[in-house]
């Protein structure tokens, strides 16, 4: 579903970020990458969303070449990934709903269908109840949930999520790690950026360690 | 819409791939066969969507939204008041245009039955349409008449006005004096030739200066507008900045970021451009009285005209195009930052 062949990006800045970094995902796969604050995590997942352009190398995600994909074809492919961000990134001046509702909006879905869709997404991070409220009047558990109620409400085969915990408690970081490993059990394939190495022990699934923007480990649990 | 075929399209013919056909069973799309009748519902919901956000937004800071919209009233009503009052000048000068009659007066010498045989004798002529004969009795009776001098005229005791031919030449050229001209001027039997195409050429002239004056104020003007409503746009665009950068991320593009902008420059157009025919109108009201006075010191002779209903329409139309436009030119700068090289 996500793969990396020999991909580097050094910005404009003359800043390695990434060295020949090689690996591939499979479908439904739930991976963490991690790795110290600059060696990466951030630019991985901004190459897959084509927020940045690679400097060498090749991507695949969804069975698109990413070198292929000219400007306007941007949007389509990132409606086909789901992003959560460490701050959200909700809009505070439109309820949760209306957060909710905007990747469908924007991929014109009919609506009558927005409105199931939004309630089934909410559903599942257990917000049904706060649709009318506006984000501002949320936790921050819940402001997170909300902005990944919007990564998974047009049901994308891609999710990828930078630091989705950062700002999080550990209990409330436990519990939505465990929401994402949910969605690899459907068949999503989730990318997870993280540096609490913590957790990702706990949570017991693959993940890439990098280490100045090199590929240093990808471990494996073992199969329960 | 068919999100599918739509990526492969923006996609270029990728060269062999580790893309597997058979794992294509997640990026099946959902929305693959949507009717032509549920995309159009799609894209109605869309621009309905950025319509009334976009008033939405112009609502919500209206002390803003009505300075930008006064500023460009005023600036969309000075050139149209400029036109008015031209085509208003160029409607007088309508008939005066037209003239092309050579007067011929006749030396004072010269009796009736002279000038009417001088008159048989132009008829002649190929280049002479048609020659009318004015007695000295009918040219006092119309100074009489238009001058109002009458009485002063009675004080004469011998009509001092000479036989006058106004002889109208077949088809002038416009430009140099007919020959008619210059033959009659070196006829002995006549004592003064007045050709009007010297100042008639002068009042085109000072016309098609006004004319192209209005038209480089209306120019300035419009582009005055087109800035206004540009730079308002680009603030708002600017406060929206993590609006727009998040509905970029989560795929919209960038007809849906545009959209709602496109809308408030079209607002902003059609406000100033009811502003601006409110003014004029205002104007018009305002100096009515003392140009109603005026006209009738000229015995109505003269009738003004005012905006006329299709003439506001275009005005109207012309300034919700000009917002368009300035929005349009707002965006494209701020879309082209935000996409990867």
């Amino acid at each position: 579903m996500i793969t990396f062949d020999k991909v580097s990006k050094r910005y404009a800045s003359g800043q390695d970020a990434l060295a020949e970094l090689s690996f591939e995902i499979g479908a439904g796969e739930v991976v963490f990458v991690t790795g110290h604050s600059g060696a990466g995590k951030s630019t991985l997942l901004k190459l897959i969303g084509l927020v940045e352009r690679p400097t060498r190398g090749q991507i695949v995600v969804n069975h698109a070449q990413l070198a292929n994909v000219r400007r306007r074809g941007i949007p389509q492919l990132r409606r086909h990934i789901g992003m959560v961000f460490q701050d959200h990134r909700l809009l505070t001046d439109r309820t949760v709903f209306d957060n909710v509702a905007l990747p469908l909006i924007i991929a014109g879905t009919a609506r009558e269908e927005i409105g199931k869709r939004v309630r089934a997404a909410l559903d599942k991070v257990g917000l049904l109840a706060k649709e009318k409220a506006s984000p501002v009047a949320l936790s921050a558990g819940e402001q997170q949930r909300v902005g990944i109620a919007r990564a998974i409400v047009g049901k994308p085969p891609v999710i990828i999520a930078d630091e989705p915990t950062g700002n999080l408690d550990p209990q409330l970081s436990a519990e939505i790690m465990n929401l994402f490993a949910e969605f690899g059990a459907v068949g999503t394939t989730v990318l997870i950026a993280s540096h609490d190495l913590h957790l990702i022990k706990r949570i017991g699934k693959r993940a890439l360690v990098l280490d100045h923007g090199r590929l240093v480990d990808d471990y494996r649990p073992a199969p329960p | 819409m068919n999100t599918r075929r739509q990526a492969e399209r923006n996609v270029r013919k990728p060269a062999p791939t580790p893309a597997p056909p058979a794992a294509s069973a997640n990026a099946e799309p959902r929305r693959s066969r949507l009717s032509l009748r549920a995309r159009l519902a799609a894209w109605r919901d869309q621009h309905l969507f950025g319509f009334f956000s976009s008033l939405g937004r112009l609502a919500a800071r209206p002390w803003a939204t009505a300075l930008t919209v006064l500023m460009l009233g005023f600036a969309l009503a000075l050139p149209l008041m400029f036109w008015l009052a031209f085509d208003n000048a160029r409607q007088l000068s309508g008939g005066l245009r037209e003239a092309r009659e050579v007067t011929v007066f006749l030396k004072p010498a010269l009796d009736s039955a002279a000038a009417t045989d001088f008159a048989a004798d132009l008829r002649k002529r190929d280049d002479v349409a048609a020659v009318s004969v004015r007695t000295p009795e009918q040219g006092l009776s119309e100074f009489r008449q238009l001058s109002g001098f009458g009485e002063a005229l009675d004080i004469l005791k011998d009509n001092p006005l000479p036989n006058v031919l106004v002889v109208t030449p077949r088809s002038v050229p416009d430009g140099d004096n007919p020959p008619l001209v210059a033959e009659l001027k070196i006829d002995a039997r006549a004592d003064l030739v007045q050709y009007d195409a010297t100042w008639r050429r002068r009042l085109s002239d000072i016309l098609g200066f006004g004319e192209r004056a209005v038209a480089v104020i209306a120019a300035l003007l419009a582009l005055a507008t087109l800035l206004v409503i540009g730079n308002t746009v680009r603030m708002d665009i600017q406060a929206r900045a993590e609006e727009i950068a998040v509905m970029q991320l989560i795929g919209a593009s960038d007809g849906f970021v545009r959209r709602p902008f496109l809308y408030s420059g079209l607002w902003y157009g059609l406000l100033g451009g009811v502003l601006a025919l409110a003014i004029v109108i205002g104007a018009e009201w305002a100096i009515a009285g003392p140009l109603d006075r005026l006209l009738a010191s000229y015995d109505h002779r003269l009738a003004l005209s005012g905006l006329g209903v299709v003439s506001a329409l275009i005005v109207i139309g012309a300034s919700s195009l000009l917002g368009w436009a300035g929005a349009f030119v707002a965006t494209a700068r701020h879309m082209a930052a935000g996409h990867p090289t």
